[in-house]
Parts: C-alpha cells; structure tokens; sequence
C-alpha cells in the first residue's frame, strides 16, 4: 500500500550494457509498435467527437478517453514484447544452471536479451494505478506462475523462473530474484514457493530457495542460495533459520 | 484493546497485507469524480483561446474574453496544464477523505485481533482503498509535501516540519510529533496479519525522532520524544524505545548513548591507548543501560 514514487520500478533486472547498446534498435522498436493502437484511437475519437454541435460530449468522454489511452498503450506492450520473446525463446529456449559471465556464453546472451524484451511492459505498468497489474497481470502473461488469492502487489519479483502458489503473502519490499552474478559464473535457478506462505516485509529470497507449505519467514531476513524452508515452521535471521524457542 | 500477553505469543513479524477486493473499483470512481472539475475550466479556457486565435467562438457559450485582456490567456498555457494536475489530485483528496469520514462513521476504527472474515476487517479493506489513490497521486506531484497534506486529510496526526514522503505509511493509528524525520524506504505498519488473525495496534512516533533508513516499525510502537531508530532494524510487536537514545538489531535490542563526533572519537584514542580510562567508558554505557 501507499507505494512511495521512487520504489515504483519494474522488476530487478541487470542489464549488461554491452548486449543492451547493441540492441536499442529492438527496444525502441517495441516502444514505437505498442503506440499504434493508441494513436488509432486518438484519431477516432478527435475524427468523429471533435465537432462543434456535440462539443460537450468531447470533453465529457475526454477522461475515458485519456483512461482507454493508458490501457490500450499498456496492453499492446505487453502482446508486442510477448511475440518478440516468443521468437527469441524459438532460437534459444531458457534454462537453470550456472553458466560464465561473458557475451559469448549463450544462455547469458539471450537472458539479457529477454530482459530487454521485457523492459518496456514491466516499465510502463510499473505506473498504474492499480498496484496488481504489474506483478499479477504482467508476469503471469510472461510465464510466472502465481496461485489464485496471493498478495504480492508491493514487491519485486523477477520475470521467470518463479512459482508461487496460493493464499501466499509476500510483504512490502522483499525482493524475489531467481539469478544472481558471482563473480565470473552467472547462475539462474528456479525459486519454488508453496501454498499459505508468508513472506514478510523487505525478505529477500535468493535463487535455488525452496519455500514449502505454510512456512513462514520473518521480516528482515534473508535466505541463501538453495536453502529449503520445511513445512510450517518459523524462519529468522541473516540467512535464515528454523526459530527455535530458547 | 491490546493484550499486553497477546504480543508475546508472537513469534514472527510478518507484513501489512490488504488483497483485491470489489470495493478497489471506488479508484475508478474517484478518477471520474476527479476529472468533472476540470471538465468545465478546460472548455472554458480552451473555448477563450479559439477565440483570440480566431475571431471566432468554438462552443456557443458566454466568454469573458472582454474583461480578460488577450495575451494573459496565451501565457496561460502552462498554469492551465500545471492547474489541471493540481485540480485533479486535490479533488480527489477531498472527496475521497469524505468516503473515508463516511465509512469511520459506518464503522469506527478499533484496535485489537480480528479474524480475517470480520466486518473490521473489510472495513479496514475499504478505507485502505479509498485511501490508496489520492495518495498515489499526492506522492507523483513535484511538490513534497503534498502526501502529507493528505496523510492529514484523512485523519492522521502528523506534526509540522516531518519529513515523511519516502516508505509505506499507514494511514490509520498512526500519531507522528513534530520535527520528526523519517528517511528513505521504510515500512511503518499499524496492522499486521498473523495466522489467520490480523492485530492492529497503534503507533506512536514522537517529536524530535529519526526513523533509520530500511526499517520497519510493528504495530504497537511507542517510540518516545527523541529516540532514534538505526538503520536497517526493525521493532518487536509493542515495543517501547526510550527516548534520546539510538536502538539498533533486528529486532532492536541495543542501546546505543548519542554523542557528538568530537566526543564518539575522543573515546575512541582512549580506547586504543588503553589504561584505566578504559573502564570509566565501559561504566558509562552501562549506565545508560
């Protein structure tokens, strides 16, 4: 709730700046196609509406029209990139593992190269007024699992590699990430979260972590790579463990 | 009201979480509401400047073009679109702090544990909604303050000089005193849920304090005039911190005296040199302990 403005971003991605300058051209090309259907509209609505007998209906639909506008733009984000990414994933499909921290490793090309894909959606509905079009909408429709009735609206979890089931509550802040840079390897690994979790506030949960059933995970802690969190028990601390009563 | 035996059977500080109900629809209202005013002063003011342009009147209404000299109306471009933002977001401030008395009104605001299905509960959800968009808004303005303004509008205690426009804030029982800085991405949580239960509590931050970078305040705080709370800790469910004091950990347990630069590196030289003025600083800290 009450999201501040400059938390407002889109999912934690880094982007290698050698592999993005090199493919600003698909970027702006995503930009510039997710604007046609909105400037279709708007030559509809000032062709037919802007006319002196029926002035008043103009600037009475003009909110709706400025509402549409922002929808349309946002939903034919999210169809262009996801064609785009349907291509891409025909050439290299994405997979888990470790790999080396260089352009020339295939899997860390093409990870960067999705993410540039998907930058311009997650950006864009990063700015809504409803808080669960980003993460529920948005990374449902990029292949993210999440569960009927979870709360994840005011956190950032990345774009692949997820599964969260249902009844799930996930607190304000906490980072889901299923990558991470050591140094020269690149790892990605899937995160696996159960039904009737809790995360807490600003957790951070890092990739290969198996989150079971009902387990819960206080606020202000952290899991390491690959850690299994048992079913139904209390986890605490920097990185976290059972909490056992002293 | 709160069980002080209750907040010790808590093992876990878990988050603030308000789902998708109907009733978030009320945004698509407040929008609309929003954009009435603005309606009416944009077809005036837009109907004035087709007339200056074109000797002509575009709509077939009264214009005020004789009394307004021309050129005012040109130079009224940005005032227009910088009025037409304004107008918008404080609209919906007024009338969605007006729902807000309606429903405090329909349902006053208690503290205690719920179950998740009882009408506290949805009423919660419903003044959170309402809530959640002007303030949405207030934040996207240039001008900081203007969340607080609204934080103020529906009901919360905020002292003057705070800064507060960085962290998810509760708008329901929390009192702030003034000259109180709160700093960047923090979490002040007036109801959290637990099981199946949600506890709601009130949070008191008093005058003078500083609430650390990444911290989050539970329900039930008391922080007292003066007290600092460190970066990246947060407090236990009804915790009290004692005032002109700096409390650190997750959850915060220690006590730390304020002291000036001068004075922390003084300390320090005497420590490195040993001897017996060693002691005297160990008895000071443990005093204040």
């Amino acid at each position: 709730m009450f999201q501040p403005a400059s938390l407002k971003g889109e999912s934690p991605v880094v982007i290698d700046e050698r592999i993005r300058n090199r493919f600003l051209l698909i970027y702006l090309f995503i930009i510039a196609f997710s604007f046609i259907p909105v400037a279709i509209l708007e030559y509809l609505y000032v062709r037919y509406l802007w006319n002196p007998n029926i002035y008043l209906i103009f600037f009475i639909l003009a909110p709706v029209n400025i509402f549409l506008m922002l929808h349309v733009l946002q939903i034919s984000a999210i169809l262009i990139s996801k064609m785009c990414l349907i291509i891409v994933n025909l050439f290299h499909k994405p997979i888990q593992g470790e790999f080396a921290r260089n352009i020339k490793d295939k899997d860390y090309f093409y990870w960067n190269l999705r993410n540039i894909i998907k930058k311009w959606p997650l950006f864009i509905t990063a700015s809504n007024p409803f808080p669960w079009v980003k993460n529920r909408f948005v990374l449902r429709f990029f292949g993210v699992k999440i569960g009927k009735h979870s709360i994840c609206d005011n956190c950032w979890i990345s774009s692949e590699f997820i599964e969260i089931g249902e009844n799930v509550i996930i607190g304000m802040n906490s980072v889901l990430i299923s990558f991470g840079i050591e140094q020269e390897k690149f790892i990605i690994k899937k995160v696996i979260i159960g039904n009737n979790v809790v995360i807490g506030a600003k957790c951070v949960v890092l990739p290969g972590t198996t989150i079971k059933d009902a387990a819960k995970l206080s606020a202000h802690s952290y899991t390491s790579y690959d850690t299994i969190l048992e079913k139904e028990q209390i986890y605490l601390g920097h990185p976290a463990k059972i909490k056992t009563n002293e | 009201m709160g069980n002080k035996e209750n907040s010790q059977q808590i093992k876990f500080i878990s988050t603030s979480g308000v789902y998708k109900t109907p009733f978030t629809m009320i945004m698509i209202i407040q929008f609309f509401v929003g954009s009435f005013l603005i309606i009416f002063v944009n077809l005036w003011y837009w109907n004035s400047l087709y007339f200056y342009i074109f000797d002509d009147i575009m709509f077939p209404l009264p214009i005020l073009n004789d009394i307004v000299s021309k050129w005012i109306i040109f130079l009224l471009i940005p005032l227009n679109i910088y009025g037409n933002i304004f107008l918008f977001v404080f609209s919906i401030i007024a009338f969605s702090s007006l729902i807000y008395k309606l429903l405090n009104f329909l349902n006053p605001p208690k503290e205690g544990v719920f179950e998740k299905q009882s009408k506290e509960w949805k009423y919660m959800h419903r003044r959170f909604w309402t809530a959640y968009f002007p303030i949405w808004l207030a934040r996207a303005l240039p001008i900081p303050w203007a969340d607080i303004f609204a934080y103020r509008f529906f009901g919360t205690k905020v002292g003057k000089n705070v800064v507060l426009y960085e962290g998810y804030v509760d708008p329901l029982f929390v009192e702030i005193g003034d000259f109180t800085m709160t700093s960047l991405n923090i979490c002040i949580f007036s109801h959290l849920i637990y099981h199946d239960k949600v506890l709601i509590r009130k949070v008191r931050i008093g005058s003078a304090c500083v609430v650390g970078p990444h911290t989050v305040t539970s329900p039930g705080t008391v922080m007292h005039d003066g007290a600092i709370l460190g970066a990246n800790s947060y407090t236990w469910i009804d915790q009290e911190l004692d005032s002109d004091l700096i409390h650190v950990g997750t959850p915060a347990t220690l006590k730390l005296p304020i002291q000036s630069v001068e004075e922390s590196q003084m300390k320090v030289e005497k420590v490195k040199k040993g001897g017996d003025d060693v002691d005297e600083v160990t008895k000071m800290e443990s005093e204040i302990k």
